[in-house]
């Protein structure tokens, strides 16, 4: 469960309002996805969540725990994937599985199923002994994705994980989420993938200048939009045009 | 021309981040603190800067009734023009080869020897910057000395902007052509290291067989003739790279015939070497350049067995992270280079500087002085030798830049500040330590130390570098340079290393002061000995537990 009690975080000295008292909770077993226009406060928000910026004010937990008092018990139950696959370089992608597998301390055996099966999945294998360098940025974000999914994380939070993916990779990937969710596991992302959220989502949020403008599952988006739009596309446009 | 202009100011304004140093300092003031503590550490160069004047005066003087007090100005431009040439290889190979915006500026309708061009000149900016320390005191003292007029302040000036120009242009030469032949193999990381390595012995060589030449004894006559000759001892002497005897004479000569002439001919030769440069460039530069960065995988696919034997069984996080910084540090020529073969070839410089400049009959003197000493001085100034060694290495100031845009692994994986401390100090520590090897290697087999007092030297050696490789860390970790996109710029133009540095001698110069002032107090060797490394393991001892504090703090502070 990832739960954010008014959390806000401002850049400049307080000029620039990245995330203003954002509110929310997600639940174990729930896919969240989280929406916005550029610039909107997504990536801020998510670093906020795993630790990477300490809030203004506010307090975000994990599973109960609070992120930055508890932040060694919070990581270790969190995965992060970031919006850009920068990873190191100049080790090969099955040095760096093992690196992660090391510091998260999953067990060999696990490691060598789980990495057996998703090389398999994203059609890496033929690549995973040569250094990341060699990979195309598609391949960077799979073996990104890998390195999300080794140590079986209880909370997942996912900054665009679709960027570059082939539609092969992307159809799988979607399918893990769920996998995951249905063991009880919880996932946030962002997208700009409307049809990604609209499909795969059980609610939604929607945040514009920093603020959470709308939150709730498919259904309850369109009883919240006055033209009674269908698509979540639609309701988007219309939420964030002001 | 107007393109020319504009890519030669886009690449010094990022190179440089003038902008950004001056947002960081008036607008987010951020860098603040960094004003008065440069100020501090240069204040901390000047017993240095007063002894290098010292031993000027005393050269000028030696020198005036031979009329060859000019000879000063021969060490110190060639001094800077070696220096260029030894160590320029590496701002060359990175300036040219790999910063990142060389994707951007590739496509642009630029003609090579125009991107060379900008990266010529922010390669320039970069030398003017280095040398200044040793070459500007010499011009600058030597106008003093000799009293000199406006020509002298005006030729020093011409001289000085065109000083790294010819050697820079040779290195530039040699990386290009290099460069060209490495684009065709498939280990490109392996050529371009070893390349460096035989390009530096080269260079090395080059001294040695100069210096050899230059230090053999004369016979009488001909050593008359250069005490007589006017320029005999700057010919002499400058015969190691003849265009630092041309600006010497130069300045020397001022608005004479004669100073003219070899200020023409020093101009001359370095913007004919440099348009040489341009014209090979055109045709050179872009074969060796496009396609450095590709690295091409064995595109074989691993078979169960291989995933099963490639992963660990668990290693410990500290080994995990010890690994990974091992492993990026040799695979990142410029890393590779910058760290871990610094500590090797620092020492080998002193062999090439014992076995030339001061002759053998000279090293047999050294090694007199050496045992005629009171040991406690041997081993102080052994020490002094292998720790310099050891921790003149960018490895522990870049630790946390080196990470860069992957700093965020660092920040979100389950693994405590402290952990991840440790496991860089053990890094950089070991390389430190390669360096007192090597250096041991040198004081053992070409100083001929005794075993008890290379034992004490090495003792104290290995006690101080852990106490300046703690302060390297803390000082990057104080401010981590994070957002390059070029690797070159978190070690080699990274202000932390020279910040350490800095640290590192004015600790050193401390404990010698300290040493002095027990020695004038009557205290003998072994006490002196003992109260040094108590010091050392003190300091050691409080410098690291204050590192592990501080990660505690600065890991959550620093945002990416």
């Amino acid at each position: 469960m990832i739960e954010l009690r008014h959390v806000s975080k401002s850049y400049n000295k307080g000029k620039v309002k990245a995330v203003d008292d954002l509110d929310l909770v997600i639940q174990p077993g729930e896919i969240f996805g989280f929406l916005g226009p550029n610039g909107a406060g997504k990536t801020t928000t998510i670093k906020l969540i795993v630790g990477l910026l300490k809030p203004d004010s506010g307090a975000v937990t994990i599973n109960g725990l609070d992120n930055q008092k508890e932040a060694l018990r919070c990581k270790a139950m969190t995965t992060y994937v970031p919006d850009y696959p920068a990873v190191y370089e100049r080790l090969t992608g099955l040095e760096y599985l093992n690196f992660i597998g090391d510091v998260y301390g999953v067990a060999k055996k696990d490691r060598i199923e789980r990495i057996e099966k998703w090389l398999e999945i994203f059609d890496l294998s033929q690549a995973v002994s040569s250094p990341i360098q060699s990979y195309s940025h598609g391949m960077r974000q799979k073996i990104v994705l890998m390195a999300a999914l080794l140590p079986a994380p209880r909370v997942m939070v996912w900054d665009e994980p679709m960027v570059g993916l082939d539609p092969r990779a992307s159809f799988h990937l979607k399918e893990i989420m769920r996998e995951h969710c249905d063991q009880g596991k919880t996932l946030f992302f962002s997208t700009h993938i409307m049809e990604v959220a609209e499909k795969l989502c059980d609610r939604i949020g929607i945040i514009n200048k920093g603020k959470l403008i709308a939150c709730g599952s498919m259904d309850e988006l369109k009883k919240l939009n006055h033209e009674q739009q269908e698509s979540l596309e639609n309701i988007f446009l219309e939420l964030t045009e002001k | 021309m107007k393109k020319l202009r504009s890519v030669i100011r886009v690449g010094l304004k990022s190179n440089f981040g003038l902008a950004v140093l001056r947002h960081r300092i008036f607008k987010e003031k951020k860098d603040r603190w960094l004003v008065p503590l440069i100020g501090v550490a240069f204040l901390g160069l000047a017993p240095t800067l007063y002894g290098y004047l010292a031993l000027m005066k005393t050269f000028y003087r030696g020198l005036l009734p031979l009329g060859q007090q000019h000879l000063i100005l021969t060490f110190g431009i060639l001094a800077g023009q070696i220096f260029v040439l030894i160590f320029g290889l590496y701002y060359v190979m990175s300036a040219f080869y790999f910063s990142k915006d060389l994707d951007i500026l590739i496509p642009l309708p630029l003609n090579p020897f125009q991107v060379m061009f900008s990266k010529f000149a922010v390669i320039l900016v970069n030398e003017y910057l280095t040398i200044a320390f040793f070459v500007l005191p010499v011009l600058v003292y030597y106008g003093i000395l000799s009293k000199a007029g406006l020509p002298y302040w005006l030729d020093a000036l011409v001289i000085y902007l065109m000083l790294p120009v010819i050697p820079l242009a040779i290195v530039s030469l040699l990386v290009i052509g290099m460069m060209r032949a490495v684009n065709l193999s498939r280990k490109k990381d392996a050529l371009i290291i070893v390349g460096s390595l035989v390009l530096i012995m080269l260079g090395m060589g080059l001294q040695y067989v100069s210096r050899r030449t230059v230090s053999a004894s004369p016979d009488p006559q001909a050593m008359l003739r250069f005490l007589t000759n006017p320029d005999g001892l700057v010919q002499r002497f400058g015969s190691a790279f003849p265009p630092s005897i041309w600006a010497s004479k130069a300045l020397a000569g001022g608005f004479s015939a004669r100073g003219f002439t070899n200020l023409f001919l020093f101009i001359g030769v370095s913007l004919l070497i440099f348009c040489g440069i341009l014209v090979i460039s055109e045709k050179l530069f872009y074969r060796g350049l496009i396609g450095i960065g590709e690295v091409s995988g064995k595109k074989k696919a691993i078979s169960k067995e291989g995933i099963s034997r490639k992963l660990s069984s668990g290693r410990r996080p500290i080994g995990a992270i010890f690994a990974r910084e091992w492993r990026i540090m040799t695979r990142t020529p410029i890393f590779l280079l910058n760290g871990v073969l610094v500590v090797v070839i620092v020492p080998m410089i002193f062999v090439i500087m014992a076995e030339t400049g001061s002759g053998r009959g000279d090293n047999a003197f050294l090694l007199r002085i050496m045992t005629s000493a009171k040991p406690i001085y041997v081993i102080l100034a052994a020490a002094c030798f292998l720790t310099f060694c050891s921790c003149l290495n960018g490895t522990s100031s870049s630790t946390f830049s080196r990470e860069g845009g992957q700093f965020w692994m660092s920040k979100v994986i389950p693994v405590t500040p402290k952990e991840q401390v440790i496991a860089k100090f053990l890094h950089s520590y070991f390389i430190a330590l390669l360096g007192i090897v090597v250096a041991s290697g040198v004081a053992i087999f070409v100083i001929h130390l005794k075993a008890v007092v290379f034992a004490g030297a090495f003792l104290i050696s290995l006690t101080a570098a852990v106490a300046l490789t703690v302060v390297g860390m803390i000082i990057d970790l104080a401010r981590p340079l994070l957002d390059w996109t070029n690797p070159q710029k978190a070690i080699k133009q990274n202000l932390n290393v020279l910040l350490s540095m800095l640290a590192d001698i004015g600790i050193l110069t401390v404990l010698g002061f300290f040493s002095i002032f027990l020695i004038k107090r009557g205290i003998g060797g072994g006490g002196l000995f003992a109260a040094l490394l108590g010091i050392l393991i003190l300091l050691s001892y409080a410098s690291f537990h204050f590192l592990l504090k501080f990660a505690n703090k600065r890991y959550v502070e620093i945002e990416v």
